[in-house]
């Protein structure tokens, strides 16, 4: 039971980051943007290549990352999405765009970095025993803590800077924050940066663990966009719930129906589908709120 | 006839002049019989994003048809291998079991709008695949392979479709099926979306409240256009198994379902052969792009990129401009 | 005589805020009833109610003897209570003739599968519409603008639209919502004498909510009066003119001018 538990923490703050990235972007563009998970990778070979191939410092790489990621962030929110947005149609242009850059962005993956699997040196040895109920490997401790700091990070990001406040005025209603002075051309491009940081930073993070491949991108695009809609599209504390519940429910469902694969991912969709069918207005949330 | 001008019906002569004559001798003439192939996959993809078109057409933005053709493929070759089905029967009751399921799942989620519809409808995809996974009926990740070839069908021993098992060109005779059922197919959405029907999916995909308050009935019809676009997706994928003669539970992925939703956008949101196009200039593009081995990703991704970054109405409406003609 | 449409003791309650407090008035046939009052009366919810937009928390409408709340918006507008909008809510990118003629479905009398088929009764439906579209247009006087697209009109003519298309279901009651916001004097006047016509030669039952006071007072025969949710009044527009609690009700508001 400690064991479940703790996978659940383990798991669930590193889908939350993974959320929240997802649902800033959404709530402040009401772009779904597929190209998440691709982002997510890019962020695992980033810090693969500083850490693992040049050895350089962990916590560098992991800068690396997150500002390899803000600035791809920022640029395709700049050059692609910020005009198409201007345009007409612009619900089914902005996912079409999503779309097409998520499959641009795997194939830059797959020419930088190569098809196979690649994985990094453990940041800390040791496994953490008690009593032989509750095991978890050193490393794995330090990233779920290291997620948590992020997490509450962003949230005192969100809260207390003029920046955060600047964000949540526009994810709550574009053209009001508009008139109140908020230069929107900006900070959309400042959040687009710092949802597309947040994926890569998981990507840093969690490359130390189950290192990262080309294929992980659409799978990791998937359960964000089902975190997403769990909660809510652009509520904060939806994302990290939702999070939370995924990490959770995966670490039960592995646990306990382990012999039966997949079956797992299957029955999490599933209870979505129904949870969705009993709940509609629950993933109506107004952004932020 | 129906209501067509003369320049139409010539213009749809030529085309089926093209597709079943000109193709033919062109592919006769160079010897490139791979195009058969390739030609009888653009049909069958066509119709399936006919479908995600008509999902539009009530304002849905619709991921989800991979899971509707994976449906498809599996319930005909279950029906063919399991219960020795003539492939012709399965076919229909293919297309009619992923409507019934588009039924079932079209009533909570069809009430999802925009972005939130396009995410349930993707993870919809990713549901079907792991439940032919799961399945022993579908038999898991080893799918159900050895798919024997369409046998013919008699009625009062006069043959009305030949047995494909005894032709000595399967390939000819697979392009020639896709067409038909692609023709009939697009036919059909011709005539609804020109029908009264189609006047109130229109009205429902520019306001719903409007529409509802002139008396319609939204939530039937957005049921009826997802059973049919459905019933389209179950179509284009059961032909799909019989080809390959095998299907997988990778058959049909998330990726599929992109696809089809990137040949309707290409192709022009507005038209209804815009999917048609989308898919053959989608398929094509992607098949000439082979030429740049490992770069062939990359430049197709630009150019996806810079046709919906210039020309986000779709690629239609380079002939007709903006507003265009249906 | 038994009243057109009567609404018993309508509430409605979001979470713990009262919007409508057990309303309760009836509508004549054949007359035109303005709700008035300031914002946030609960005017549009009470519209909302009417046209089955939003369920009632209680109480109950009633045409012609059948209830009517608590229904689906196009069961409601089937049996001839119809609903307007403001000037936002149109079919974008049809044309004025086109709305129109789409407007008329409850007209049909051929099947869906009939107009697939091309079938004659759904021939003569198309006819038909087409016909009596281009009659409605003539009569609002929209004729000259029945090819343009609804997205490229002007404010005034979007409001007609909404009649147009409103009238088009052939409704034995139309709901205005606002129908003279943002309007100058002149095309206030043009709005009045139209929605005078639509009752005087359609024989339509009109309900308006509105904050336009001259103009309500210049075309109701009746007047409803709402404030924080409550009916204050009721009665003919010299009544309410001299109504101490109405007159209280509109001096404790300000911003009268943000539609509501």
């Amino acid at each position: 039971m400690e064991q479940i538990l703790a996978n659940g923490v383990y798991l669930g703050s590193q889908y939350a980051m993974i959320a929240l990235g997802l649902t800033l972007i959404f709530a402040l563009m009401n772009v779904l943007n597929f190209a998440h998970g691709q982002m997510y990778v890019i962020g695992g070979f980033v810090t693969y290549t500083f850490y693992g191939q040049w050895g350089v410092p962990f916590v560098l790489a992991l800068v690396m990352s997150c500002v390899t990621l803000a600035i791809l962030g920022a640029l395709i929110e700049r050059y692609l999405f910020a005009p198409v947005i201007k345009g007409p149609a612009r619900e089914e242009s902005t996912m079409l765009l999503a779309a097409g850059i998520a499959f641009f962005l795997d194939a830059v993956i797959l020419l930088v970095f190569g098809e196979k699997q690649s994985g990094v040196p453990k940041i800390v040895d040791g496994v953490f025993n008690y009593d032989f109920r509750l095991i978890m490997p050193y490393d794995r401790i330090l990233i779920c803590v290291l997620a948590i700091l992020s997490i509450v990070a962003f949230i005192g990001l969100m809260q207390y800077t003029k920046t955060g406040r600047a964000l949540r005025a526009l994810a709550q209603d574009r053209t009001a924050a508009q008139l109140m002075g908020v230069n929107v051309d900006r900070y959309s491009m400042i959040g687009f940066a710092l949802g597309a940081m947040l994926a890569g930073l998981v990507g840093g993070l969690l490359v130390t663990i189950t290192g990262v491949n080309l294929g992980m991108g659409g799978a990791t695009s998937i359960k964000a966009f089902m975190m997403v809609m769990i909660g809510g599209a652009g509520v904060i504390s939806g994302a990290i719930w939702d999070g939370i519940i995924l990490g959770f429910m995966e670490a039960i469902g592995l646990a306990l129906l382990y012999q039966y694969g997949d079956i797992t991912y299957l029955l999490i969709f599933v209870s979505l589908m129904i949870f969705l069918a009993i709940r509609p207005q629950g993933l109506m949330g107004k952004p932020w709120g | 006839m129906f209501g067509f001008t003369s320049k139409q019906l010539a213009r749809v002569g030529i085309f089926l002049f093209m597709i079943f004559i000109g193709v033919p001798l062109i592919v006769g003439a160079t010897g490139r019989w791979d195009f058969y192939f390739t030609l009888t996959s653009v049909a069958l993809l066509a119709i399936a994003s006919a479908g995600v078109w008509l999902t539009f057409y009530i304002g849905r933005i619709n991921i989800g048809q991979g899971a509707f053709a994976l449906i498809g493929a599996y319930v005909s070759a279950i029906l063919v291998v399991k219960a020795g089905w003539s492939f012709w029967i399965s076919l229909p009751a293919a297309g009619l079991f992923a409507a019934v399921v588009a039924i079932l799942i079209g009533l909570p989620i069809l009430r999802l709008r925009g972005v939130y519809f396009a995410m349930i409808t993707l993870v919809l995809t990713q549901v079907v695949t792991l439940t032919a996974l799961a399945l022993p009926i579908t038999n898991g990740a080893r799918g159900i392979s050895n798919i024997p070839l369409p046998s013919g069908i008699s009625v009062f021993g006069i043959p009305i479709l030949p047995d494909f098992a005894a032709m000595e060109n399967t390939k000819l005779a697979f392009y020639y099926t896709a067409c038909i059922l692609m023709i009939i197919t697009y036919a059909a959405l011709y005539r609804l979306v020109n029908s009264r029907l189609g006047h109130l999916c229109r009205s429902m995909q520019q306001n719903e409240e409007l529409a509802s308050s002139i008396g319609v009935n939204i939530s039937y019809i957005r049921i009826v256009i997802f059973a049919i676009s459905s019933f389209f997706g179950g179509i284009g994928g059961a032909m799909f198994g019989s080809i390959a003669q095998s299907v997988y539970p990778s058959s049909f992925q998330v990726a599929d379902s992109v696809n089809f939703m990137l040949n309707c956008f290409l192709g022009g949101l507005g038209y209804v052969f815009g999917p048609m196009l989308g898919t053959l200039v989608l398929y094509f593009g992607w098949d000439l792009l082979f030429e740049f081995g490992k770069y062939q990703m990359l430049i197709y991704s630009t150019i996806l990129i810079v046709i919906i970054r210039f020309l986000p109405n779709g690629l239609l409406s380079i002939r007709f401009g903006k507003g265009g003609d249906k | 005589m038994s009243p057109l449409l009567q609404v018993k003791n309508v509430t409605k309650k979001y979470g713990g805020l009262t919007a409508n407090n057990a309303i309760s008035f009836d509508v004549a046939e054949n007359e035109i009833l303005s709700v008035i009052g300031p914002n946030g009366a609960g005017k549009s919810t009470l519209f909302k109610m009417i046209a089955s937009f939003t369920p009632t928390t209680s109480g109950e409408v009633v045409f012609q003897g059948e209830r009517i709340s608590n229904l689906k918006p196009h069961i409601v507008a089937r049996k001839g209570v119809v609903r307007t909008f403001q000037e936002t809510t149109i079919f974008k990118s049809m044309t004025v003739r086109e709305s129109v003629v789409v407007a008329q479905h409850l007209r049909a009398k051929a099947s869906l599968a009939g107009y697939f088929w091309g079938s004659k009764t759904a021939k003569e439906d198309v006819t038909a519409f087409e016909r009596y579209a281009d009659e409605l247009l003539e009569f609002l006087g929209m004729s000259h603008i029945a090819g343009e697209q609804a997205s490229n009109l002007p404010q005034g003519s979007l409001r007609a639209l909404g009649i147009a298309i409103g009238l088009a279901t052939d409704p034995k009651v139309l709901l205005l919502d606002e129908p003279f916001a943002g309007m100058n004097h002149d095309e206030t006047m043009n709005m009045v004498n139209l929605v005078r016509s639509v009752r005087d030669e359609r024989g339509v039952t009109v309900m308006l909510v509105e904050h336009d006071m001259p103009a309500v007072m210049n075309i109701s025969d009746r007047i409803v009066v709402l404030n924080f949710g409550e009916k204050v009044a009721e009665g003919t527009p010299s009544e309410i003119q001299n109504n101490e609690k109405v007159i209280e009700a509109y001096l404790g508001s300000v911003d009268d001018e943000i539609g509501m």
